[in-house]
């Protein structure tokens, strides 16, 4: 694996670790899907790079808008869980327990 | 909420579906799987109750995570092989880490922890959404992708998703919750027979699909959330009850009922295919199901509350009931007849 793929393997891990073993506040959640999804950005504008395929030019901006209406998603959470358990402390969040 | 944005929510949902379950580029099946995600969000939290927002979010940070996973095995493969074709995931690494996003996607074990709370914080009508429509894109994915998963993977998952299903059900009082794992137990029987014969595992979708819709249309009408609202249910609309437990103990899977079917097929597939412990393992631990089932046809239909309740019965309720009851029940109920029918068109 070349330098470059490993690179964004190893940002999308780290990333995804720190989604799952987010502690205190939703934002960091949020934050480390961002970043998840910015490794697969630039992952996927250098896959036409590297093959010399113009027409998949389209994928990266598609995934990129894609993902801009996650974060909003994501940030619109935040905002209702402001509003609903005063913060956005996750363990916060037990109402459903079994 | 406003006939517009349900409009919206619901338009996408059927836009999503119908991307991911068409496509032959992992680029297109992610993009139906995040439409999907966004779309079903505001029907979750539509009614603003803190449980709504909670599910909401949980299930939101759950399925983002999943469809970032599915991105970056396909890219994997791609690095691996130069192509983006979902039937060719020829690289392990790939499989594998596709293998966890499906089982993130879909609520098996080990990743289940979100569904039964998710369920719980949704309405009645959403929280179906949730189990059927839902699910669709993620199993075409697996149907798709079966020749390259991983058996042994699988097999774990689905008699761990069994056993987990039928265990945690049993000590659940809210309805959803209890609809919750049985989902989850039937996921499992869906997974164990997807490397051997995939068209099985979309027959046990689509015939769960009904029983399940059967089941929460019936317990929307009556409003029960729990198990003590159903208990009383039998006063409002005394002929539900009867669906009701025609249709629990399809879901069930006793033998005169439809739900006897995708266990019939799965089991004879998984003999001939030299797994008979597997089989008679999940044979078993659809028991436990069976058990909690039973208890709720019980308590809805067989016994009556022998005292009066605390407050005014409702001998008439205001809304109709959906006429889609009678049709998925009788759907759910009446099909086994058919099966060399379904057999051959599978």
């Amino acid at each position: 694996m070349s330098i470059l793929h490993l690179s964004f393997y190893a940002t999308f891990a780290l990333s995804g670790l720190g989604l799952a073993f987010h502690r205190t506040h939703l934002i960091s959640a949020l934050l480390c899907l961002e970043s998840m999804m910015l490794s697969m950005y630039v992952a996927l504008s250098a896959w036409p790079t590297e093959n010399h395929t113009a027409t998949f030019t389209l994928a990266p901006i598609l995934m990129l808008a894609f993902s801009a209406c996650e974060a909003a998603t994501g940030l619109a959470m935040l905002v209702a869980s402001s509003r609903t358990h005063g913060s956005d402390h996750l363990h916060n969040l037990n109402l459903l327990q079994c | 909420m406003s006939p517009h944005a349900k409009l919206i929510s619901s338009f996408s949902l059927i836009l999503g579906t119908t991307i991911t379950i068409s496509s032959n580029h992992w680029i297109m099946a992610w993009t139906g799987l995040e439409i999907n995600t966004l779309a079903i969000l505001p029907l979750i939290s539509k009614s603003h109750h803190p449980r709504a927002i909670e599910a909401a979010i949980k299930y939101f940070l759950v399925q983002a995570t999943a469809s970032a996973l599915v991105l970056f095995s396909s890219m994997i493969n791609a690095w691996a092989t130069g192509q983006w074709d979902i039937t060719q995931l020829s690289h392990p690494t790939a499989s594998i880490l596709l293998t966890a996003a499906l089982a993130m996607k879909l609520g098996l074990v080990p990743f289940h922890f979100w569904f039964p709370e998710v369920l719980q914080g949704s309405p009645m009508t959403t929280a179906l959404l949730l189990s059927t429509v839902m699910k669709f894109p993620p199993i075409t994915i697996l149907f798709l992708t079966s020749n390259s998963l991983n058996p042994p993977i699988l097999t774990t998952m689905a008699l761990a998703s069994a056993a987990l299903g039928g265990w945690m059900g049993l000590n659940q009082t809210q309805t959803r919750k209890i609809l919750a794992f049985s989902s989850i137990s039937h996921l499992g029987w869906m997974t164990i027979i997807v490397t051997y014969s995939p068209n099985l595992t979309l027959l046990t979708f689509y015939l769960y699909s009904l029983m399940t819709a059967a089941v929460f249309l019936n317990l929307n009408t009556t409003k029960a959330m729990s198990l003590t609202t159903m208990m009383t249910s039998w006063a409002k609309i005394p002929t539900l009850s009867t669906t009701l437990m025609l249709a629990l103990l399809s879901l069930a899977g006793l033998p005169p009922l439809t739900g006897f079917l995708p266990k019939w097929l799965i089991m004879q597939e998984l003999t001939k295919q030299e797994m008979t412990s597997a089989a008679t393992i999940i044979a078993i631990l659809s028991l436990l199901g069976l058990f909690f089932y039973l208890r709720l046809a019980y308590y809805s239909t067989i016994t009556l509350p022998p005292n009066s309740t605390n407050h005014m019965k409702q001998w008439h309720i205001n809304k109709p009931t959906s006429p889609m009851i009678a049709i998925f029940t009788s759907l759910s109920t009446l099909l086994l007849p058919l099966s060399p029918m379904i057999l051959a068109t599978i």
